[in-house]
């Protein structure tokens, strides 16, 4: 006898689930089952999942869901179904309704009353945890009597569901007892098996989920307010039954049911509920077209912007689809004609106007062929309204390959100019809605999806959902909690792990050095890691998808079920690939930083230098050579796209003079060519060392524009037009099924065969299939390149001719790859001074300031105090020639200020009052008008924010002898400045700050006899803080007890003490000079601890004897050494990346922040064993390596001939052999001295990541990397980054590591 | 009221699982009835612990098979003649081995 599972959760039944609706659909039909259901917990986030699996599968799908019913004295669960068109579009609309009927606690429930309310085409399934279960259960028949005929008596059709999980004594006898009840009432009677997972062993997973859900450990029993006692008891895995069973299984099931029930007819009572069981899934069995509306496009019924605010009058049955159709082919004509460029005199004038409308003709033909024309004019009206809006966008993506997008205005692109394909974005023949996708700033996303929200209204938009999955580090952290390891131990462990996936944690264990070397693999932990393993890819949190917007018609909530985003929006229940599926439109609106980024340059020129004064960006010429001299010459960090290691040696290499250059550049640095190595050949024909070749004349066309090598999806199109014959659109389906894994075997006798007709010879078709075959999927779409290459030009362009301003719009969007520090290091090298908070200066934001002090930079000591790097004259240094330099010289000295929002834990409120109150005579005066917390005012102090009203006095006497100007730049460290000028040796600093977190400074030392100050000092200033608060929580305490009926308590107390505490008062109680100042080691703690990074000095300065000592070489000087010879380099780490590279090793690429610059290292898998945990662990890092020129990570071997010989200097790379922590060895230094640094180092015990023990590790045999069918080897941890925290911010508590410490690795939280 | 023991027991069982007849020192128990039966997971999260080693002798770490512990509570008496008592067996799922749990007076 066939079986149907009715009541099955799948992973998207989050926390509950265990296995995704493909594995539980390849089970049933596996089993030979008609069909199967899904019926998930809260929402129906996995329903065209399961239908696209039951398809593929070749069984029906049923579908339904699992709901939280709220019932006057207690709380019970029922699974409502589906019948039909009319049953999913209820089950839609009442799960919505849960959602937004959410109890306190935000979990969906609904009443019985709003199932009645949409019980058209529902079943309701009355179970064990329902109300007519739970009175069963308590043997309450009377009780269970009367909740089912009220479920009857709502209309609603009412079926009892039957499951027996033998989950306690009587559990077979309360299933009887069911079966019984619906028997007496006359109410059909269904046998279910609750189904959580595949297998009997899977239930450990749904155990540790349900304790992860209800956060106890395993064990206890999981109460909690979220599910009261009665449901919770029936939704805790006790057993192993709540498997999909066979349908033997749930004969025998009803059989023991039977059996239980007594009397004589056993077997005619089984058969008789599993046949109703079949009966009723026989009838709700969906069909995706009819029923669910896959297959056709729901499209907006707009034809145009113009009319979008009529909409909310249109009904959707009002006009026919055909007539809408044409109305919206007709009016995109009309938009494209009037859009296109006036026909300029002459021949070629007359050729390019052709040109423009064949393109125009042809590309319109697609449209209308594919019916997408509404589709167009509502991105049109889309992308105006955002514009109109004030916020900038511009397109992403293939679209930009299409010249009606042009000419709508939705791309600044013209794809005739830049050789771009329509066919690669849209044609008849693909079955897919195209993509069009539009980046907004960042800092105006939101605002951009309310705009689209306010023209289509919420019955047409919502927001795309998507799942937040189980990785490794959350699977690790779950499971760990549930077995109840002690929570340090936890963080511990899960941050010893890079960002993998779940799956993966054992082989990472056995592969990966850095953990190799760590002691996880333990068999008290090996539980752990096994079950969280499991856990890999588990579905945990619904999320908004950052960017995906749907459109449809007015029927949307009739097709998907909705919920209110944390943001306030209706988020669907649909992810991106589902909405393909249900033929909803999905317009990407992508959030891009570097568009804030820019848009904030914008509004500073426009600030400091007159409205007149800003760029139209859209408007710049893209033509501009200090512009692309600036970017050969490598000087790229805070550019959108070209800052990294590998693009900055990239752009040196290609010296980019047009926009086609940049293009060239963003589809070169991909993981395609850099695998097949296209990059060298394509630089030696372009710069001349070869003549460009082509297989064949025909191919030239094709070819041209790159030299003969295959860079982008386009020219494989044409490659494939031209010599098959297969037009454009085809070739696109070619080039897609070149991509997977069996495509090019099945595409070589097709493609072979069509050439030779075509008159091609054998040699040229083995040739070009080589490189097609290698091509693979990876080339890059070149519309895709062009739209990038815009922002790229823009970001240029306005770092080199608005430095200022662009820097400060960076750092306050801080859209690239690189910590604040790399940033601001770069501003200072580049003549950018940075200036220090201050409270009357400081904005919401980075402000740029043209009225520096007269006495500037004399008394600010934001430029490094390094001879080498004199911001003052960028010209002097052999390696920044002025031509491409950003240059401070053409404009009046600016400096950029930092914004209040750096301070750590600073509200919005607070940034707002602050700004609001600007300016403040005192420190008084911003205690009573700003109104921040305590430990904001403080730290506003300690970072020097109140200096300007109190200037502090020089920490470093005048008499303090100053390195001597240097005309060279160094190559080494020169010792810190003189001894005197630090108070405290830097080692013994960091058991110093302790007072920095304590709230008031402690007794006072003696005030410096050397320098009596007349002005207070920081530390004055903390101590007058604390007495602020203290006299303010005594004022508006007294004043709480003086006037109970007092609202305004605070305020008036304020007031009413305004008069006592006075700027006098305050003096001379807390009189100045009284306590020491912040020495500059101090100062730098405090700056990296609350900003993040270091603005007074560069923290690698106080290191400076140690590195003296060693010879470290610095990176302006690595240009100079010789290729292969041996050097230390020093710094902030800055960036570790892990990325593809051709050779299948893992190669970690680190970059260091050395003051002076930047310097790149590459780690390969050969030195990893030893370096990797240190490598990872450390912040402060001294590395010895072999100088290389040219030619990192990006393949090319004999890449350094093709530098353009203007194009100096060359690109370095440090291959690291070793590496060390700085601050471990220094406190060796101070100690012991020199020569015990030199041994340790020698002996390679020292610096070792905390808690690490170096050497330890077995090697064992190396990761095997994933070779693809096109040659392209991939180690299986690449991408995957490092252990630790992100390197975004410095480590909060990095002045208090040593090596003796025992966290694993890193030490900031994440 | 009811002694609990942990004693293991060969039990002869029917291929849908119900004992039929075990063996309890050295006395041979005809199973009359099944008064109950129900299954609940064995405390498999505290295995992992080398201390304490698991009773289905699975190894630390090894997280295949059933974590199932299966209860009947029979009525079964050691012959003609003698009266009949209240017994629950238990049978680890993932070892196949039988124990009887509890002896109800």
């Amino acid at each position: 006898m066939e079986f149907t599972h009715l009541h099955v959760a799948s992973s998207y039944s989050l926390r509950f689930g265990t296995a995704t609706p493909a594995a539980l659909v390849a089970r049933a039909a596996e089993l030979g089952m008609p069909a199967l259901a899904l019926t998930d917990r809260d929402g129906l986030y996995g329903a065209f999942k399961h239908v696209q699996a039951c398809t593929e599968a070749g069984i029906k799908p049923v579908l339904g869901a699992d709901l939280a019913l709220r019932l006057p004295q207690a709380r019970a669960r029922v699974t409502l179904l589906a019948e039909g068109r009319q049953g999913w579009a209820s089950l839609c609309r009442l799960v919505t309704a849960a959602h937004a009927t959410a109890d306190a606690d935000a979990s969906p429930v609904v009443t019985a009353e709003q199932i009645a309310q949409h019980s058209a085409g529902l079943i309701v399934l009355l179970g064990p945890a329902s109300d007519v279960g739970q009175a069963v259960a308590a043997r309450r028949s009377d009780l269970a009597r009367r909740a089912l005929d009220r479920w009857l008596g709502l209309g609603c059709e009412a079926v009892v569901e039957i499951v027996d999980h033998l989950d306690a004594p009587g559990s077979t006898h309360r299933a009887a007892r069911m079966a019984e009840l619906a028997a007496q009432r006359g109410t059909g009677a269904v046998l279910a098996n609750a189904v959580r997972y595949l297998e009997p062993a899977d239930s450990r997973v749904a155990q540790v989920l349900d304790a992860a859900r209800h956060l106890v450990p395993l064990g206890s029993p999981a109460v909690t307010a979220r599910e009261p006692a009665d449901a919770q008891a029936r939704a805790q895995a006790r057993n192993s039954r709540a498997f999909l069973a066979d349908a033997p299984t749930m004969a025998a099931i009803a059989t023991r049911i039977a059996s239980a029930l007594g009397g004589t007819a056993l077997g005619g009572t089984a058969r008789a509920l599993l046949r109703q069981t079949a009966e009723l899934a026989g009838r709700l069995c969906l069909d995706p077209v009819r029923d669910l509306g896959i297959g056709r496009p729901h499209m907006p019924e707009a034809t145009g912007g113009q009319r979008a605010v009529s909409l909310q009058a249109v009904s959707p049955q009002a006009v026919s689809p055909q007539a809408m159709a044409q109305e919206a082919t007709r009016e995109l004509r009309i938009r494209c004609e009037s859009a296109l460029p006036p026909r300029r005199p002459g021949m070629s004038g007359r050729r390019a106007a052709r040109t423009a409308r064949d393109r125009m003709e042809h590309e319109l033909a697609i449209i209308t062929a594919t019916g997408t024309a509404p589709y167009f004019l509502t991105v049109a009206d889309i992308a105006d309204r955002i514009r109109a809006s004030g916020i900038r966008c511009a397109i992403r993506g293939s679209g930009a390959g299409s010249y009606v997008n042009h000419l709508l205005g939705i791309s600044a692109i013209n794809p005739v100019e830049h050789g771009l394909l329509m066919e690669r974005f849209l044609s008849p023949i693909r079955t897919t809605l195209p993509d069009i996708d539009l980046d907004v700033e960042s800092a105006r996303r939101l605002e951009a999806y309310q705009v689209i929200f306010d023209a289509y209204g919420e019955e047409r938009t919502a927001c795309v959902s998507m799942m937040e999955t189980y990785r490794a580090r959350s699977a690790i952290r779950d499971v760990a909690a549930a077995m109840s390891l002690p929570p340090d131990e936890i963080g511990r462990i899960a941050k010893a792990f890079p960002h993998i996936r779940a799956r993966h944690i054992t082989s990472a264990l056995r592969e990966l050095p850095e953990l190799k070397a760590s002691n996880l693999a333990t068999p008290q932990l090996a539980m752990v890691f096994s079950i969280a393993e499991k856990l890999d890819g588990l579905p945990r949190h619904v999320a908004m998808h950052p960017c995906g917007i749907l459109l449809s018609d007015a029927t949307l909530r009739d097709r998907t079920a909705m919920q209110r985003s944390a943001e306030g929006f209706a988020l669907s229940h649909l992810d991106k690939d589902d909405a393909e599926i249900a033929g909803v439109i999905k317009l990407d609106v992508l959030g891009v930083r570097m568009q804030s980024a820019m848009a904030y340059t914008i509004t500073e020129i426009a600030r400091t230098e007159g409205d007149e004064s800003a760029p139209d960006l859209d408007a710049i010429p893209r033509d501009d050579t200090p512009t692309y001299a600036m970017i050969a010459q490598a000087k790229t960090l805070g550019c959108f796209q070209i800052e990294s290691p590998g693009q900055r040696e990239l752009v040196r290499k290609l010296a980019p003079a047009s926009v086609d250059d940049l293009i060239v550049d963003i589809s070169l640095f991909r993981p395609g060519p850099v695998s097949s190595d296209m990059i060298s050949p394509f630089l030696r024909t372009r710069h001349g060392l070869q003549a460009p070749s082509f297989p064949h004349e025909r191919l030239r066309a094709a070819l041209a524009e790159t030299g003969g090598v295959v860079v982008y999806h386009e020219q494989v199109l044409r490659i494939l037009d031209e010599m098959t014959g297969c037009g454009l659109d085809e070739a696109d389906l070619v080039r897609r099924h070149l991509s997977t894994e069996h495509g090019p075997r099945r595409t070589e006798p097709w493609f072979r065969a069509a050439a030779r007709r075509r008159g091609y010879d054998r040699r040229v078709i083995d040739q070009v299939w080589e490189v097609l075959a290698a091509f693979g999927g990876f080339g890059f779409c070149k519309a895709h390149a062009a739209a990038f290459a815009i922002p790229v030009y823009q970001s240029a362009w306005l770092k080199r001719h608005h430095p200022a301003a662009f820097y400060a719009g960076v750092l306050t969007h801080d859209p690239g790859m690189y910590p604040k520090r790399v940033i601001v290091a770069d501003a200072r090298l580049s003549g950018i001074p940075v200036l220090p908070l201050d409270v009357n200066t400081s904005g919401d934001g980075w402000k740029v300031q043209a009225d520096l002090p007269p006495t500037f930079p004399a008394d600010y000591s934001c430029a490094p105090l390094l001879p080498d790097s004199r911001p003052a004259r960028p010209a002097a240094s052999p390696s920044s020639p002025p031509a491409g330099a950003p240059s401070a010289a053409a404009v009046p000295q600016l400096g950029v200020r930092v914004s209040l929002r750096e301070v750590k834990g600073i509200s919005d409120a607070e940034v707002e009052r602050i700004v609001a109150g600007q300016p403040y005579a005192s420190l008084r005066d911003f205690w009573d008008r700003a109104r921040v917390s305590r430990p904001i005012a403080e730290r506003l102090v300690l970072t020097g924010a109140f200096d300007s009203l109190y200037p502090a006095p020089d920490p470093a006497p005048s008499s303090a002898p100053r390195p001597p100007a240097d005309p060279q730049p160094a190559l080494e460290f020169p010792p810190e400045p003189a001894p005197g000028a630090v108070s405290q040796p830097p080692a013994d600093a960091a058991s110093g700050f302790g007072f920095l977190s304590a709230p008031v400074p402690g007794p006072a030392p003696p005030p410096a006899p050397a320098s009596p100050s007349p002005l207070p000092t920081r530390r004055d200033l903390l101590a007058r803080v604390g007495v602020l608060d203290r006299a303010a929580s005594r004022a508006s305490g007294r004043a709480r007890a003086g006037s109970a009926s007092s609202s305004g308590a605070g305020g008036e107390a304020l007031q009413l003490f305004d008069g006592a505490v006075t700027d006098d008062w305050l003096a001379g109680l807390v009189p100045a000079g009284q306590l020491r100042d912040l020495d500059p080691a101090e100062r730098v703690a405090a700056e990296l601890d609350i900003l993040g990074f270091d603005v007074s000095r560069h923290v690698l300065e106080f290191y400076g004897t140690l590195l003296a000592e060693l010879g470290v070489v610095r990176s302006t000087g690595l240009a100079r050494c010789r290729p292969g010879e041996t050097v230390l380099v020093a710094g902030v780490k800055v960036a570790t990346q892990t990325p593809a590279v051709r050779s299948g090793q893992r190669i970690i690429f680190a970059t260091l922040d050395d003051a002076v610059g930047l310097v790149d290292l590459a780690f390969f898998e050969s030195v990893q064993e030893r370096c990797a945990a240190r490598l990872f662990g450390s912040w402060l890092l001294l590395v010895r390596g072999k100088v290389r020129r040219s030619g990192a990570g990006t393949g090319g071997g004999p890449g350094s001939a093709l530098v353009r010989p203007d194009a100096a200097p060359v690109a370095v790379t440090v291959n690291g052999a070793e590496c060390w922590d700085i601050p471990a060895l220094d406190e060796i230094r101070v100690s012991q001295g020199m020569p015990a640094v030199r041994a340790a180092m020698a002996a390679g015990d020292t610096g070792v990541a905390p808690g690490v023990t170096s050497g330890q590790g077995s090697p064992g045999p190396p990761a095997q990397p994933m070779v693809y069918g096109t040659g392209f080897a991939l180690s299986p941890w690449a991408e995957t980054g490092g252990p630790g925290a992100a390197l975004k911010h410095a480590p909060r508590n990095f002045w208090h590591a040593s090596p003796g410490s025992s966290g694993q690795t890193g030490s900031a939280d994440d | 009221m009811s002694r609990v023991y942990r004693e293991p027991v060969e039990v002869q069982a029917r291929e849908d699982g119900r004992p039929t007849r075990f063996v309890w020192r050295g006395r041979l128990y005809t199973v009359r009835s099944i008064l109950e039966h129900w299954a609940v997971n064995r405390e498999w999260w505290r295995e992992a612990d080398p201390a304490d080693p698991a009773p289905g002798g699975s190894s630390p770490g090894e997280i295949a098979g059933q974590p199932e512990l299966e209860y009947w509570r029979v009525e079964a008496s050691a012959g003609r003649g003698f009266p009949a008592g209240t017994y629950e067996l238990c049978r680890d799922v993932a070892a196949d081995a039988w124990a009887l749990r509890r002896v109800v007076d």
